[in-house]
């Protein structure tokens, strides 16, 4: 099994590697069963709502494509705190809470979008992989958007 | 090709005046207020879906260009509207965005209207004895409205002609796909956006920027659409084909998921002058609005909607058709957001001086005939005409 440290790491490392772009080694942090969904709820519309869902295969063909579109200018910063680490065999469930700042061309940042990720970590192989994430956004308006996932 | 100095540059474009606009529309205060008051205080807006209204005194609230807005359905069954102030001291009546009540009570002081807008309570009335008073004056402010194909919508003004006027036929091509099943909305979603709201609205009328999405680029065939203009600016188009396999791995569309009405790999939009579009793309119905908030914010809101009672899978399906587009990291919505921000960038500060909105292409591909229409007709509503508002020579 893995320490709390190795847990906690693979969600640092994932985000490193969502705000530097580097999709290669993202994809590397996830198990080839890897679920991914984004959900918000609509007070609006009283639903619970998923904004985006990729397993695997999708979400690396929708990182491959980013560099094409034309996205807002600047990065985006993750800043993650991971709070619960749970353990169920060789299954390690995590929440986190994250904060996305977003900076823009000439280096002024502000906040993009806040929630909570919720992670399955698969913890049976020989380092622990993302099995499944849940991104649930407290954030609601999105200004001009992302073509990344969070 | 010779650039320009600074009096060819700031000359009228060599066009008809009907084919270019001045950037003073987008940034000038001026012009801004009237908007308001002789556009979006005259004009038929969409409210919301009627799937957001499904009980009796349920109630959604809503910021239409400055005037805030209660929607709720009555016992009678009826939806009705009204300005969200309170008739007391003029505090914001309802501050949920949603929910159901048999009677809107103000935080304030506690004075209560019920469903048909009627003042049914105020604490303490005694007091009022002395000045005559009375509860049946203190109404709230009903603002018309009426429903078509489920699409419940306002108009501000109590002389405006009735939604059906209003619409005209604008909404037929569309009218398979909105009433062939029933609907309800899945996905709501409003961003506010650094851009006067035409800068919006053109994203969804100027076929031609499809060049700027990498995902059109390489899906959509232009070449076979056909716009229809309507009168009122409203406009439509129809005919294009969608090739989704050619995107990332994405799959061509199962027809047996299409609309009444329209192929799966079909697409087929429609624009209500001026801030409503409907855009259809075979599975899956994104309605989209704006509204402005001043010259260089707007606030544009998102639905999509799916078919009621549909199976898990399907409904599964058709947001995932929907969250291409326009969900989170969808490949088009991002890029027009960024798109009015590009142009806000010029126009918000006066560096840009026109826009040229001449395409020619006898209604069809990337024809701006849809641009045109709108400006007329904001041209008629205001008074000035959109290439020169200020008639200066
Ligand atoms: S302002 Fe509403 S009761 Fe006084
Ligand atoms: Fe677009």
């Amino acid at each position: 099994m893995f320490s709390d440290q190795a847990i906690r790491e693979v969600i640092y490392r994932a985000c490193l590697a969502l705000d530097a772009e580097e999709f290669e080694t993202f994809m590397a942090l996830c198990s080839p069963d890897f679920n991914y969904r984004l959900t918000v709820f609509s007070p609006e519309i009283r639903k619970d709502m998923t904004w985006l869902e990729q397993d695997y295969a999708g979400m690396k063909a929708l990182l491959e494509m980013v560099p094409q579109h034309m996205t807002r200018p600047g990065s985006l910063k993750r800043h993650v705190s991971v709070y619960l680490i749970d353990r169920d065999g060789e299954t390690a469930t995590v929440t986190s809470s994250f904060i996305v700042i977003a900076t823009d061309g000439n280096g002024k940042s502000s906040v993009f979008v806040t929630g909570n990720y919720y992670d399955d970590i698969d913890c049976s192989g020989d380092q622990p992989l993302l099995r499944s994430r849940r991104a649930h956004l407290e954030t609601r308006d999105l200004g001009t958007g992302t073509h990344m996932p969070i | 090709m010779p650039s320009r100095d600074t009096e060819t540059w700031q000359r009228a474009p060599a066009v008809p005046d009907t084919h270019y606009v001045s950037g003073l529309v987008y940034s000038d205060p001026e012009i801004f207020e009237e908007e308001r008051s002789k556009i979006f205080g005259k004009v038929w807006a969409l409210a919301c879906h009627e799937s957001e209204l499904p009980k009796k005194f349920d109630f959604r609230t809503i910021d239409y260009a400055g005037t805030p807005i209660i929607v709720t359905r009555g016992g009678d069954g009826r939806v009705r509207s009204f300005v969200n102030v309170c008739s007391h001291r003029g505090a914001k009546l309802v501050n949920e965005v949603s929910g159901n009540t048999r009677r809107f009570i103000c935080f304030y002081h506690q004075w209560a209207y019920d469903s048909e807008g009627a003042c049914v309570g105020i604490p303490q009335p005694d007091a009022y004895n002395e000045t005559g008073l009375r509860a049946e004056d203190c109404g709230l402010r009903e603002v018309r409205t009426d429903s078509k194909y489920g699409l419940i919508f306002i108009n501000l003004s109590d002389e405006a002609p009735t939604l059906n006027e209003f619409i005209g036929d604008a909404l037929e091509p569309l009218s398979p796909m909105l009433t062939g099943t029933e609907l309800e909305v899945f996905h709501y979603q409003r961003s506010e956006i650094n851009a006067n709201w035409k800068a919006w609205m053109e994203t969804n009328l100027d076929t031609y920027h499809g060049l700027m999405h990498v995902l059109l680029r390489k899906t959509q065939v232009n070449s076979s659409r056909e716009i229809t203009l309507f009168l009122g600016g409203h406009a439509a188009t129809g005919g294009s084909g969608q090739k989704y396999g050619d995107y990332g791995n994405w799959a061509a569309r199962e027809e047996s998921l299409a609309l009444p009405g329209i192929g799966a790999n079909e697409m087929k939009n429609g624009d209500l002058f001026p801030n409503f579009t409907i855009l259809c793309r075979g599975t899956v119905i994104r309605i989209d609005t704006v509204t402005p908030i001043s010259p260089h914010r707007l606030l544009v809101e998102c639905r999509g909607l799916g078919v009621k009672g549909e199976s898990e899978s399907d409904r599964h399906q058709r947001i995932e058709h929907h969250n291409q587009y326009w969900g989170f990291a969808g490949r088009n919505w991002p890029e027009d957001a960024v798109a009015a921000e590009r142009c806000e960038a010029t126009f918000g500060s006066g560096a840009a001086r026109h826009q040229i909105i001449a395409r020619e292409e006898n209604l069809r591909g990337n024809d701006d005939g849809m641009l045109r229409g709108f400006y007329a007709e904001w041209s008629r509503m205001m008074g000035r005409p959109a290439n020169n508002p200020f008639n200066r020579s």
